[in-house]
């Protein structure tokens, strides 16, 4: 026995409350042990934790680790420029933490928007006294006052209801409101009519119910669970960042330790080898690559906004690009939202588009138009897309049709079918008789009206309508409902759906005057003996571009699961115009699903093609749950209230922009602003561009590695003089680097990309070849550059090997912006290598990307500052360099992209899958 | 194996619906129903009309549902006062309702919680109500660990209370997050999960299996306070029972407790078993 099996004094009793309600003290200690109605952020993380956790993450530490360093060297060996570095560094983490803080504050407001769906006032009785508190005082007890307008404060069993209509959309996402009945009731208690849950709205009448859970503990205190309790989890993109750093600290620690070692070796000093240590380490550290990252993100969102998907948070945008899975609504997202009615069927007809003059039609029009809750004024048809649609075939074949509504018994996914009950004037010839027994409307407007005839008019699913009518409309007689007509009815129906066509029944009988609403028990009468009259194909016309981005997702590997409230048949037809599916698919009805286990469920998810129909958004939840458990990465679509957990629990949640409500926006990571599907697929191939951009950018930034840290090697071996110091690798790595690498990051995706399968979750942003070809290729070429520079500029000075010289010697000063320059330079021509790691720069064209242009031009503009201006010269300890120094570093630049440019050939002609 | 229970009553509404579960065990072990309200010296009258009502209340649902029942009323200190009475009865089981309060405080120190479930030499099923609606349980969650102390008494509990309320059992085991250095978090599919399955499900799963209990085996993954939480809310369960935590205080200090977040943050009533033997 649950809540809803019981009677009114059982629930009184098992309640501990009485007609009366609760005495003030009672229910003060009823809130003092359940604590306030309200919906709470489930393990919410305060707002220090969250900014806090932006210092502490796996690459802050490793940067925060080389600033602590910069300042141990600067007090051990002051005047190296550490101090400088040791700020800038920190200055990269604060910045980089305040922008990640605001966007991730900006992205996560759902349980806000939960909030704002519960009442701030209700009315309740206590000590048998009506009165008004605030709703999170309402505890388990509480007796309710309900009457229209009110939002529901808390889960409720009626006691009392008087023609209570609740809309439960924001649980259940249907538009239709429900009647509310204080009897006890078997079944699911979820559909029980004597439940009201918080957060929905009495549209009408009025009643009174027993609050029997508050606050987190109610229907929609679950949903807050399951959005908000939902672990953050690091984005794929986040994951590998943490690897990349990883493994940058383990190659930084290594070499230190090496080159340590070796110094102690050597016979140097412990501190001289410490410090050469640390000098190592900070080389290695990529300073840039953070807010290289952020910046890329940030611009590949404003590129996806531009194509209508707007991105909440910043790693999503590659997130996209990872994805295996779309799970998608029908309606409004593959198909235009715009319902028209193709078809028309009654029996003695076969299917038609265009309406007879044979009484079944003129009936079945009636009944459409008066059946119906959609407007026409002002030249503008109001109302859900499929009345609509519905009462525009309807005027268009009869016009407008007089009557007087008595009441609606209305819609709802149980009863799936609504009645109204009409007062309906009759006109001559029919109503005098001429067909005796049958009760027909007559015809509109012409002659007086003889009198005035109530009937009763149904329409709905078919087999929800059907099972209630016992005579079937033949042409213009009546005859009995039997088996063969049965047949063909059915055969037209099964025909309808496979042509993609959503199928509406519709019914009617005549009654005695009735003045008002039903009670709940006579409604079964009402709805019984009816008159069979014919049926409505409904058509919603797929999006013209899905096709094309149907296929594109199917080239890219990508999986598209449609979830639709639609009757499977309508669901498959959908799907074959759209190219999802060819062959026979997996179709699983909502009621097949309920009783599926998880397992039996995960070997249907296994099949190539699967359609979800009749489905309620609950049920997505468990879908995207299962996929992601197989190790999916699932994109999934939304816009109820209820959507919220599913849209939090996939690794991508889209809301719908357009029909969205506000909580599924809060809970999405990317909102469609035209609820467009091709506009996912558009953001996905956005998405897996940003991977291959943000691979491209390690390769540079990782390639400038080598030449850092190879001065210092040559330093402690070969005793020289520092070719490079440590403000000149800060001027690179936070300097001259940036704007390249922000251009490469907007690269647009090579065409091929949405032709390879999604990126396996093993595939790493920076695997082995990466690393070979920067540490191996291209940084040794530009390590050589820079020492080549370093000593033409010493040689040319008449410098002596094993002379030391001072770091405020001239020559000394510019042969180590000569070292400077040489990187830059073959920098320059590796930004360009940079874009592709097979396609020759030739082929791709130098000025096809203008932003990496701009880069090298802004590049050459910040060179011209650390090297020609005082300011720079005095910053980075640079001098000015003669022309001719930059003629002998020139061709290394145009000499590490010609050998790109050999290695990408012998790529792709040799070895495709080489050295990449 | 339980013939004598005990249900602690006292003022407040949650001890009575904690008292129906107790209610609800009797029933289907054939155990006489020892309901007992313990009144601390200086209690106001209108307290003590409350939990005297209670008791009828509860006394006259006994006699419905054909248990054996007595009302107890005394004086004292409630803990010293149950302590004494399950000695002196031989009771099996305690039930008794957890405040919020307690649940506020962390490590529930100086509670009366703690000291019931630390202190009485019996089995104590700790009853956390934060949905009165909920009477019957209709979808039970289980959570598993890995290794489980007195199982013969945990199965017989959990299938009485499954029996009388006509619930689903859901048999759940949550594995911890595997991380490595470089990969990070290793995700796990549900097939390589079920190689990790505790023995004791399976042993769980028979008995329940053999007393035609309906229930379901489920594996989850990830933080297991989160992931039976969320569990609870996605299948709207109706009740989590949990094994009471053996940890030390210390080790919950430097670890945390799961059970005791999970009694924080449920989405449904939940009753903390401690056996006997544990």
């Amino acid at each position: 026995m649950n809540i809803h099996n019981l009677t009114r004094e059982a629930v009184l009793k098992s309640l501990v409350t009485s007609e009366r309600g609760l005495s003030e003290s009672e229910a003060s200690k009823r809130l003092h042990e359940y604590g306030a109605n309200e919906i709470k952020e489930v393990r919410k993380k305060s707002l220090y934790q969250k900014l806090f956790a932006q210092f502490t993450h796996f690459l802050a530490i490793l940067l925060w680790i080389a600033a602590a360093l910069c300042f141990l060297s600067e007090y051990l060996h002051p005047g190296e420029g550490l101090l400088s570095l040791g700020i800038a560094i920190i200055g990269v983490i604060l910045i980089n933490a305040v922008f990640t803080f605001v966007q991730e504050y900006r992205a996560e407001k759902a349980i806000e928007a939960l909030k704002k769906l519960l009442p701030f006032n209700v009315k309740v009785l206590r000590e048998g006294k009506a009165k008004e508190v605030r709703s999170e005082k309402v505890v388990p007890g509480d007796l309710i006052l309900l009457s229209e307008g009110d939002k529901v404060p808390a889960d409720a069993r009626l006691i009392e209801s008087n023609r209570l209509m609740v809309n439960n959309a924001p649980l259940t996402g249907e538009s239709d409101a429900k009647p509310g009945s204080h009897d006890a009731s078997t079944g699911d208690y979820l559909e029980s009519p004597n439940i009201v849950f918080a957060g929905t709205l009495v549209v009408s009448g009025i009643g009174m119910a027993v609050a029997f859970a508050t606050g987190m503990s109610t229907e929609f205190g679950k949903i807050a669970h399951l959005t908000g309790g939902v672990q953050e989890r690091l984005s794929p993109l986040q994951k590998e960042i943490i690897r990349v750093t990883k493994i940058v600290a383990v190659i930084a620690i290594t070499t230190g330790i090496f080159f340590f070692a070796l110094g102690f070796f050597i016979g140097r000093g412990f501190w001289h080898n410490f410090l050469f240590a640390v000098g190592i380490i900070i080389a290695n550290v990529p300073e840039g690559l953070l807010p290289t990252v952020t910046l890329s993100l940030a611009m590949g969102s404003q590129r996806m906004a531009k194509k209508k998907a707007l991105i909440k948070t910043l790693t999503s945008v590659e997130t996209l690009g990872s994805v295996t899975v779309i799970c998608t609504d029908k309606t409004g997202t593959l198909t235009q939202n715009k319902m028209e009615v193709q078809k028309i069927w009654t029996i003695r007809s076969d299917q038609r588009s265009a309406v007879s003059g044979q009484q079944s039609d003129i009936h079945l029009m009636k009944i459409a138009s008066l059946c119906n809750n959609a407007t026409y004024t002002d030249g503008k048809y109001k109302g859900d897309p499929t009345e609509v649609a519905i009462l525009k075939a309807a005027r268009e074949a009869r016009g407008d049709i007089k009557a007087e509504r008595i009441f609606e018994i209305p819609f709802d996914s149980e009863r799936k079918r609504m009645s109204t009950v009409c007062k309906i004037p009759l006109y001559p010839p029919f109503s005098k008789g001429e067909l005796s027994g049958i009760p027909l409307f007559g015809k509109e407007g012409e002659g007086e009206i003889l009198q005035e005839k109530f009937f009763v008019l149904t329409k709905g699913a078919l087999e929800m309508v059907l099972p209630l009518c016992d005579k079937i409309f033949e042409g213009d007689n009546l005859i009995s409902l039997n088996d063969e007509n049965k047949k063909t009815l059915m055969r037209a129906y099964h025909s309808m759906m496979d042509e993609g066509l959503r199928v509406i029944a519709f019914a009617y009988k005549s009654v005695g005057a009735i003045h008002e609403s039903p009670l709940q028990s006579d409604i079964a009468e009402l709805e019984s003996n009816l008159i069979f009259t014919g049926l409505m194909g409904l058509e919603d016309p797929p999006r013209p571009e899905v096709p094309e981005a149907i296929k594109k997702c199917k080239e890219a590997g990508i999986k598209v699961i449609m979830i639709t409230g639609d009757a499977g048949r309508t669901a498959v037809s959908i799907a074959k115009q759209i190219g999802l599916v060819k062959g026979n698919p997996v179709v699983i009805e909502g009621r097949e699903m309920h009783g599926m286990s998880d397992d039996n469920l995960r070997e249907k998810l296994s099949s190539e093609e699967i359609l979800f129909a009749r489905m309620t958004p609950e049920h997505k939840m468990r879908i995207v749950s299962i996929l992601e458990d197989e190790g999916e990465r699932v994109a999934v679509t939304g816009d109820g209230v209820n959507d919220a957990p599913a849209l939090k629990k996939a690794n991508i949640g889209i809301a719908m922009g357009i029909t969205g409500t506000d909580v599924a926006r809060e809970a999405a990571d990317m909102v469609l602003l035209d609820d467009n599907f091709a506009s996912i697929v558009n953001a996905i191939e956005e998405g897996r561009g940003i991977f291959e951009n943000i691979r491209k950018f390690i390769s540079y930034i990782f390639a400038s590695n080598i030449p850092e840290a190879v001065p210092y090697i040559a330093y402690i071996i070969f005793n020289i003089p520092l070719p490079l110091t440590i403000m000149q690798i800060l001027a690179v790595d936070l300097g001259t680097d940036m704007f390249p690498a922000l251009a490469l990051g907007t690269e647009k995706p090579s065409p091929g990309v949405m032709k390879q399968p999604p990126r396996s979750p093993d595939e790493r942003l920076l695997n082995f070849r990466v690393l070979r070809r920067a540490y191996l290729f291209l940084g040794p070429i530009e390590a050589l550059a820079g020492l080549f520079g370093f000593f033409y500029v010493l040689n040319s000075g008449g410098w002596q090997w094993g002379t030391i010289l001072p770091s405020y010697n001239v020559l000394y000063m510019q042969a180590t912006t000569a070292c400077l320059a040489g990187i830059i330079v073959s920098q320059i021509g590796n930004v360009f290598a940079c874009r592709s790691s097979i396609e020759s720069v030739f082929s791709l064209g130098f000025f096809s990307n203008r932003l990496v242009v701009l880069g090298i031009v802004a590049e050459i503009i910040l060179s011209a500052f650390i090297i020609y201006h005082p300011w720079g010269n005095k910053i980075f300890g640079t001098a000015k360099l003669e022309l001719n120094v930059w003629f002998i570093l020139i061709p290394f630049g145009i000499g590490l992209l010609m050998a790109e440019e050999v290695r990408k050939f012998y790529v792709r002609r040799v070895d495709n899958d080489g050295i990449r | 194996m339980y013939k004598k229970i005990l249900a602690a009553v006292n003022e407040f509404s949650n001890s009575e619906v904690a008292a129906r579960y107790a209610l609800t065990v009797a029933k289907s072990s054939l155990a006489k129903l020892f309901l007992v309200f313990v009144a601390e010296e200086g209690i106001e009258k209108d307290k003590l009309r409350h939990a005297e009502s209670a008791l009828e209340r509860l006394f006259i649902e006994a006699e419905e549902n054909g248990i054996e029942a007595e009302c107890i009323i005394e004086g004292g200190e409630p803990v010293k006062k149950i302590h004494g009475f399950v000695e002196e009865h031989g009771i099996d089981i305690v039930f008794a309702a957890t405040r919020r309060e307690d649940v506020k405080k962390r490590f529930f120190v100086k509670t009366l919680s703690r000291q019931l479930m630390v202190g009485l030499p019996c089995s104590v099923a700790m009853v956390r109500v934060v949905r009165m609606g909920g009477i019957h349980p209709g979808n039970i969650l289980v959570p598993l660990r890995g290794r489980m102390t007195n199982p013969d008494e945990r199965e017989y509990f959990i299938a009485k209370l499954a029996e009388s309320s006509g619930a689903k059992v859901t048999l759940f085991y949550l594995h911890e997050p595997i991380t490595h250095f470089f990969h990070g978090e290793r995700h796990l599919k549900p097939v390589q999960r079920d190689k990790h399955i505790p023995h004791d499900m399976e042993r769980f799963s028979d008995y329940l299996h053999k007393h035609k209990i309906p229930f379901e085996k489920k594996t989850g993954y990830g933080g297991i306070a989160r992931g039976i939480t969320l569990e609870a809310a996605f299948k709207r369960n109706d009740l989590i029972v949990m094994g009471a935590s053996e940890k030390s205080l210390l080790n919950t200090i430097v670890k945390g407790n799961p059970v005791e977040d999970v009694l924080r943050h449920t989405p449904c009533n939940m009753i903390i078993f401690r056996t006997r033997k544990s």
